[in-house]
C-alpha cells in the first residue's frame, strides 16, 4: 500500500495504484503476467473524473489481458472488491486475482461539495439533498447509541485518541497524533456530539492485495492467512426506518453469518480492524460484532480494545489514524489484519499473535456491511 | 490541469412523484401498506415492514416529534416521528434557533426536494 495522506506532491491516483500494485506483486512473488484478475474499487467518479477505471488502471499497471471489473459499495468498496476477489478464487474464475483500492480525497474541491457528494451515499432523495452529509447523520445515530447505553462522548474521545496513538507506529498513517482527551473535547464542533478530532480524514492513497490457492503461488509465499468467512448484509438505508437508529443490525447480521460460517464465536476473535469513521461508530461496531460480548461499554472502559488488551482493535490507527481513501480503504484493513495474523505488521505488531481476526468495513450508516474472518497460517 | 464541468440533473422521481409533488408544497404524503398497514413517511412504493407492494397514499399533517437533534457547521438536522407514520425521518431544521422539540413539514426552499422541519411551540390539540 502507499502512504495514506493528503498529497502535495502533484501525484495522482494512476501513480499510486502503480505503487501499490508493484508492491503486491513484489511481495507475493509474482509478475503482472501471473494476474489473471483484475479488481478495481473506488466509491466515486467524481473525484478521480475517470468512468471504467478498472480498465484504464489494468493499463496503467501494465496488467496486459486480464480480466478486469469495477466494484463499488460506498464506503465499503475496498472490502467488496476483496470478497469479489474471493468467490472469483474460490469458484476458479481466476488462479491469482489483484484487488487495487484507489481514491482521491479530491481535496482540490470545495468541502462543501466533496461533502454534498459524499452525501449521495445515503438515500439521495431524502436525506442527500436535503444536505444532511455523513457526520450529522452518524451524529444521530451515535445519539440514539448514547441514549440507550450510556456511552458518553469522553468514551468517544478515548477512542479517538488510542486509534491515532496506534497510528504513531504505522509509517503510513495521515493522523498518527500525540492528543489526549481534552484535546478532542476542545476542537471544533463539526455535528453534535462529534468534533473533528472525532471524525476521520479524507485520504489520498492506494492499497493492494493478491488473492490465490497457495498452490498458485511461489513456494516462499504460500504461507499466508487464509479466508474462514466472507460476508456482507444490508441494513435499510434510511437511518429513521431502523428499529433502533442508535443500532448497527446489518452489521450485526452479516457478523452473525461469518462466525457461522467460520465454525467459530466471536470469542474466538482475537484481533480486529474495525471500520472506525468516527470514534462512536467504533464502539457501536464492536456491539453489532459482538466483540463485547454485550457488555461492550464495560470491555472498552476495561481497556480490552487496547493495544495491549485482550482484544486489541485497530492496531493501525483505523481510519481515524491511517486515514481513508475509500476505495483502499477496506483493502487496507484486510492487508493490516493479514500481516498482524502473519506476524510481519509493519506498523504496531499485536503482542500475542492470535488465531483469528476480524475486518468490517461498512458504507453509509452501517447500511452495506462486509466482514471477513482471517485465520493465520 | 484544470477541468471544470458543470451539471444539472433533472431526475424523474417514478411512482413516487405524489410523495415529491405534495413535498414541494409542504405537504406530508404518507404510504400505507395495504397488507400490514405499515405507514412510513418519507414514503416508499415496497413496505419496508412486510414487503408487500400493494400501497395506497395516506396524507399526514404534517406535525412531528424531534427524537434527536444535531447542530453543526454544515446545518441542524433531526431524526423525528411524524404523527400518523410508523417509521423515523432524517429533517433539516429551517430554524434551528428554536430549542423545541414539535415542528410541522415546510415546503423545500428551490427545486430541490427535501424534509425541512419548521420548529414550533406546541399549540394545544395542534398533533391531532
Amino acid at each position: 500500500m502507499t502512504p495514506f495522506n493528503r498529497r502535495k506532491d502533484g501525484s495522482s491516483f494512476r501513480d499510486w495504484a502503480r505503487v501499490a500494485v508493484q508492491g503486491a506483486l513484489d511481495d507475493a512473488g509474482l509478475e503482472a503476467a501471473d494476474i489473471d484478475a483484475l479488481i478495481v474499487a473506488s466509491e466515486s467518479d467524481f473525484f478521480t473524473l475517470q468512468l471504467n477505471p478498472a480498465a484504464l488502471l489494468a493499463d496503467e499497471c501494465g496488467l496486459i489481458g486480464v480480466a478486469a471489473k469495477r466494484v463499488e459499495g460506498g464506503g465499503a468498496s475496498g472490502h467488496v472488491a476483496v470478497h469479489a476477489g474471493v468467490a472469483e478464487v474460490a469458484s476458479s474464475m481466476a488462479r491469482r486475482v489483484l484487488v487495487l483500492g484507489v481514491e482521491p480525497s479530491a481535496s482540490h474541491l470545495k468541502g462543501a461539495d466533496v461533502g454534498a457528494l459524499y452525501s449521495l451515499s445515503f438515500d439521495a432523495w431524502t436525506d442527500g439533498m436535503t444536505g444532511i452529509e455523513s457526520t450529522s447523520l452518524y451524529a444521530l445515530s451515535a445519539q440514539a447509541f448514547m441514549a440507550r447505553t450510556g456511552a458518553s462522548a469522553d468514551d468517544f474521545a478515548a477512542i479517538a485518541v488510542r486509534n491515532r496513538t496506534n497510528a504513531k507506529a504505522n509509517p503510513n498513517a495521515h493522523l498518527p497524533l500525540d492528543i489526549s482527551v481534552e484535546d478532542v473535547a476542545a476542537s471544533p464542533v463539526v455535528a453534535s456530539p462529534y468534533r473533528r478530532l472525532d471524525c476521520s480524514p479524507l485520504s489520498d492513497g492506494a492499497a493492494a492485495i493478491i488473492l490465490a490457492r497457495a498452490d498458485d503461488l511461489p513456494a516462499r509465499t504460500q504461507d499466508r492467512v487464509r479466508f474462514r468467512a466472507v460476508v456482507s448484509a444490508v441494513d435499510t438505508v434510511r437511518l429513521g426506518e431502523r428499529r433502533d437508529p442508535g443500532f448497527f443490525e446489518g452489521k450485526q447480521r452479516a457478523a452473525q453469518r461469518a462466525y457461522s460460517y467460520a465454525g467459530i464465536s466471536a470469542t474466538d476473535i482475537g484481533l480486529a480492524e474495525v471500520y472506525d469513521s468516527y470514534s462512536g461508530a467504533q464502539l457501536q461496531a464492536l456491539e453489532a460484532l459482538g466483540l463485547g460480548h454485550g457488555l461492550t461499554l464495560a470491555a472498552e472502559r476495561d481497556g480490552v480494545f487496547a493495544a495491549n488488551g485482550a482484544l486489541p482493535v485497530n492496531l493501525s490507527g483505523g481510519l481515524l489514524g491511517q486515514g481513508a481513501p475509500v476505495g483502499a480503504t477496506g483493502v487496507a484493513q484486510v492487508l493490516a489484519a493479514a500481516l498482524q495474523l502473519e506476524g510481519r505488521y509493519f506498523g504496531l505488531q499485536a503482542q500475542n499473535v492470535p488465531r483469528f481476526a476480524l475486518v468490517d468495513t461498512h458504507g453509509g450508516i452501517a447500511t452495506l456491511n462486509a466482514i471477513s474472518i482471517l485465520e493465520a497460517p | 490541469m484544470k477541468y471544470q464541468m458543470n451539471l444539472d440533473y433533472s431526475i424523474p422521481p417514478g411512482d413516487l412523484a405524489p410523495y415529491f409533488e405534495a413535498l414541494q408544497d409542504g405537504k406530508a404524503l404518507a404510504s400505507e401498506c395495504n397488507g400490514c398497514g405499515n405507514v412510513a413517511f418519507p414514503a416508499r412504493m415496497q413496505c419496508g415492514a412486510c414487503c408487500n407492494s400493494d400501497i395506497k397514499w395516506k396524507p399526514l399533517n404534517g406535525t412531528a416529534r424531534v427524537l434527536f437533534r444535531t447542530d453543526g457547521g454544515s446545518g441542524s438536522f433531526a431524526l423525528v416521528k411524524f404523527d400518523g407514520a410508523d417509521t423515523h425521518c432524517t429533517v433539516g431544521l429551517i430554524n434551528p434557533e428554536r430549542n423545541t422539540t414539535f415542528g410541522k413539514l415546510a415546503a423545500p426552499q428551490g427545486d430541490a426536494p427535501g424534509l425541512w422541519l419548521a420548529l414550533a411551540e406546541e399549540k394545544l390539540g395542534e398533533r391531532r
